[in-house]
């Protein structure tokens, strides 16, 4: 049973676990670039947050070292926090120059 | 030695999410064919009767439930950190209960903030 | 196994870029949902089962719900709005494809590891991520604690407004015309 398990988890091999996490990233960055409403930027950011997170998961699972799979747990706490910011200053943003549109965020700028 | 959870045992997950997902295909095709289609102004209201319907249930609402969403959300993913805490209160003893007592701790100051800044109160 | 990543890894590759792409941005949040429950399949088939829950529960359950919400609240549930020039948005695609080419060539030669001395299937379970999260990991996670407490005292900051405020001549649009009636 044990090796039964072991053969489980390694028989996708680490590259493709790799490559699908580069490619989930650069979607995400591709996003980022791409799109000019505010909400989306913040989703794609998640996007890449995810695709860092399956990939450690992943090197965590072959390695077989529990502290990867802690990390990803820290990074997802922060992802929270940071999207609960990010949106009430999404909200904010609406409220004051009624517009989610990030090309209006250079009013930032003193 | 206990037995370890495998990949394997989620197969149940994937069957009823397959039946779940199934189910609703079936049910929305069979009706679109068994059914018969019927339009009209009258026909497409939500209720037959009753008070008339005003807009739609896609309407901006107030935004000082925007605060309760996200506290949600934040101690939500605070109580995460409550399961594998659980799982080994044993193993961890008196140093892991007061590891979690300061981070309770934290989050009560955080509760007690937003109490006093009135942002449950609804007016 | 080895069938059922490839199924999730297309099914999180085509949501993901149904988000970048959908018009409407409820369809972008409800393709993100889709991506994130196929990574949460990855981490059941990688073994890693409490990542699995806590993604479902942190993601898809509370920020996804959040996206939503906020996307009712400011009424952004119809298509369109502002869109980058076709250029902008083209040279955005082939920066994101590049990126990937970029990463990929870089471990074209495949990753070697070398794996710890004895293979622990059980590395992912819920008892052994605690057992490191409160023993190697105890000051991160009393730190994580502040980090929330700062969340919730700058969101209530940013999000609740005071009673009594002069205008501010910087603001314009619908929130001068609120607070200055």
């Amino acid at each position: 049973m044990d090796q039964g398990i072991i053969t489980a988890i390694r028989t996708v091999p680490l590259d493709h676990y790799v490559l699908l996490s580069f490619l989930l990233f650069g979607i995400g960055a591709a996003g980022v670039a791409l799109r000019r409403n505010t909400i989306i930027v913040l989703m794609c950011i998640e996007l890449m947050f995810n695709s860092v997170n399956l990939l450690l998961a992943a090197f965590s699972a072959h390695h077989s070292d529990p502290r990867g799979q802690v990390f990803v747990f820290f990074i997802m706490l922060v992802a929270a926090a940071e999207v609960t910011v990010g949106l009430s200053i999404l909200v904010m943003m609406k409220r004051i120059v009624d517009s989610v549109d990030v090309n209006q965020l250079n009013r930032l700028k003193g | 030695m206990e037995p370890i959870s495998t990949p394997h045992d989620y197969l149940p997950v994937l069957v009823q999410a397959a039946i779940a997902v199934g189910f609703v295909g079936f049910a929305l095709s069979a009706a679109a064919f068994l059914g018969p289609r019927l339009h009209g102004r009258k026909k497409e209201e939500s209720f037959e009767c009753g008070i008339e319907q005003q807009g739609d249930a896609r309407r901006p609402f107030s935004v000082k439930y925007l605060l309760i969403a996200i506290l949600f959300v934040l101690f939500d993913v605070e109580v995460i950190f409550l399961y594998p805490w659980a799982v080994n209160f044993k193993a961890l003893g008196a140093v892991g209960f007061v590891e979690m007592v300061v981070f309770v701790g934290f989050v009560l100051a955080g509760l007690y903030y937003v109490l006093r800044k009135g942002v449950m109160r609804i007016e | 196994m080895a069938a059922l990543f490839y199924i999730l890894a297309a099914i999180s590759v085509i949501s993901a870029l149904t988000v970048v792409g959908a018009r409407n941005p409820v369809n972008s949040v409800i393709a993100l949902v889709v991506c994130f429950l196929s990574i949460a399949g990855h981490y059941v088939l990688l073994n890693a089962q409490f990542l699995a829950m806590v993604h479902v529960i942190v993601y898809t359950g509370a920020i996804m719900v959040l996206f939503l919400f906020v996307i009712m609240l400011l009424n952004l549930n119809k298509p369109g709005g502002p869109r980058k020039s076709l250029a902008m948005r083209l040279a955005a695609a082939v920066a994101g494809g590049l990126l990937f080419l970029t990463l990929a060539a870089a471990v074209r030669q495949g990753v070697a590891i070398t794996p710890a001395a004895g293979f622990d299937p059980g590395v992912g379970l819920v008892r052994h991520v605690g057992q490191v999260l409160f023993t190697e990991f105890l000051l991160p996670f009393e730190v994580s604690s502040v980090l929330f407490l700062s969340a919730i005292v700058g969101v209530v900051m940013l999000a609740k407004k005071d009673k009594d405020e002069a205008p501010d001549p910087h603001i314009t649009g619908p929130e001068r015309a609120r607070r200055t009636a």
